[in-house]
């Protein structure tokens, strides 16, 4: 193989790094996308034997939200093999012991069960916020969009734009709203 | 073959035992165990691969049609298209270029293939001006 | 396991490219073992008397040897540039025969052992452009940027939300008003 061949080798099964921003997604609906690029079937020269998979960074893995009340009905299974010692972990108590098991969860099992799916899981890199080690930032080429937007906080909105919103009519200025019980 | 009595003609069993049985040996040649030198086994699993290979050649047909289209989409990636888009645009522009060669260009001839999907995005956005005409 | 149950699996692949240039013929060496007398030689021995200074003045590039031997079968024998050697046998051919013969051998590339092709085409230089690389169709100003970047990570061609709908009505009726 001449030299020129195998930088043209190089360059075409080059890994690239993605960066995916969790924050607000849900993680089994992001798991399906971020699949596609950790197995390289974004590429054309894709075949399932063929070791093309790219690395994708998930930052803020604290803020995914899971669809519905699923906080609270999702059970994580888990059995260490010896007697009596099922356990039934509830998604929010889960989350709270590692912010980052959620998502590798769903993407572990997302990418479907075959030999390969250890080694394509390492090239995950799952961090709970948005502080990255230097080295891994280095890396990155590309990022995933997101697959829905990120609602704004009210707390977060300019006064300016919250006093000029469009609206029918003023409250009175003796009005009380209802007390919270 | 010459037989001294009547038993041995009757208990022969042709002289194309040995050959017809190397017929069967030969493509079980591969087989795990028993099952390459034993004939019995071997009749029993060669039919079963035989059934598999017939099977297969269907299935190997549908199972590169897959790896084309996956291909493609994974070219179109960058292009801004979807895979029926791509294909739909493709179509009514007269171009008549299968997955393969499709999938082939994708890997081979980026170029080209980023000039075909630019003729199939434009399909689509001649389409759109059309709809929004019409509303 | 006896592998030479199998048909040996390969990619075509012609010799050196041979033909590009010029064409160079991949037969080397002729030997011709025959018997003076025994009646299986027969044919080849018209063939040596008649007709082998012709084939030897078409073929110059093949160097012809003849070896008589006794009470042996005739036999063909053929040495490749490649390397490889062919052994036929001749025994009871008629001279056209052997010619025929000797017309397809002097014409092989030498590898005559059957092998299944793994694809029906082959070339060494498969891209004209430049194979696809992950950075063939990349923006160049995606260097620039420091990764993760908020806008990039949007999501495209989301519906319209009610808050949009209503500023985007408030401001048509605005515009309205002022006219």
């Amino acid at each position: 193989m001449s030299i020129t061949q195998r930088v043209q080798q190089w360059a075409t099964f080059g890994r690239v790094w993605h960066v995916y921003d969790c924050s607000y997604q849900n993680p089994f609906d992001s798991a399906k996308v971020i699949v596609k690029y950790l197995k390289g079937m974004q590429k054309p020269i894709y075949h399932p034997m063929n070791d093309c998979g790219d690395h994708v960074v998930c930052i803020n893995t604290k803020q995914i939200a899971l669809p519905g009340d699923e906080w609270t009905k999702r059970a994580y299974f888990h059995h260490t093999g010896y007697p009596s010692s099922a356990t039934w972990t509830l998604a929010w108590e889960l989350h709270s012991k590692d912010p980052m098991m959620i998502m590798k969860k769903a993407i572990y099992r997302s990418l479907g069960g075959n030999l390969q799916r250890r080694h394509t899981m390492q090239r995950l890199h799952l961090f709970k916020d948005d502080k990255v080690p230097q080295e891994v930032l280095d890396n990155i080429t590309n990022q995933i969009r997101q697959l829905r937007p990120v609602p704004q906080r009210l707390d977060h909105i300019d006064q300016e734009v919250i006093d000029n919103f469009p609206k029918i009519m003023d409250y009175p200025e003796d009005y009380l709203p209802k007390a919270i019980k | 073959m010459v037989f001294l009595t009547a038993l041995r003609l009757t208990r022969a069993r042709g002289p194309d035992e040995w050959w017809r049985k190397r017929k069967v040996f030969k493509l079980a040649a591969f087989f795990y165990g028993r099952r390459r030198n034993c004939y019995s086994l071997a009749i029993r699993s060669l039919h079963r691969a035989l059934v598999y290979a017939t099977k297969s050649r269907a299935l190997k047909k549908m199972d590169l049609i897959e790896l084309w289209k996956q291909r493609i989409s994974g070219g179109l990636e960058s292009h801004g298209l979807e895979y029926w888009q791509f294909m739909d645009g493709l179509h009514k522009s007269n171009i008549q270029l299968n997955r393969k060669v499709l999938a082939d260009l994708a890997a081979f001839e980026p170029a080209t293939f980023e000039s075909l999907s630019k003729i199939a995005l434009d399909v689509k956005e001649a389409e759109n001006d059309e709809n929004s005409n019409k509303n | 396991m006896n592998h030479s149950q199998f048909l040996i699996s390969g990619f075509l692949r012609p010799p050196f490219y041979n033909g590009v240039g010029r064409q160079i013929n991949q037969l080397q060496r002729l030997t011709i073992k025959f018997c003076k007398s025994h009646g299986g030689s027969k044919g080849m021995r018209d063939f040596i008397e008649n007709h082998l200074v012709n084939y030897a003045k078409e073929n110059q590039s093949v160097v012809v040897y003849v070896k008589p031997r006794r009470h042996r079968s005739p036999v063909i024998v053929a040495e490749y540039l490649n390397g490889d050697r062919r052994w036929m046998s001749a025994q009871n051919r008629n001279h056209e025969e052997i010619l025929k013969w000797l017309s397809l051998l002097s014409l092989q590339a030498g590898d005559t052992e059957p092998i299944r092709y793994r694809k029906n085409w082959h070339t060494d230089c498969p891209s004209i452009q430049g194979p696809w690389t992950p950075f063939t169709h990349k923006n160049p100003a995606f260097n620039n940027i420091a990764f993760p970047d908020k806008e990039l990570g949007k999501q495209l061609n989301m519906p319209e939300t009610a808050t949009e709908k209503l500023l985007r009505l408030v401001q048509e009726q605005k515009n309205t008003k002022n006219e």
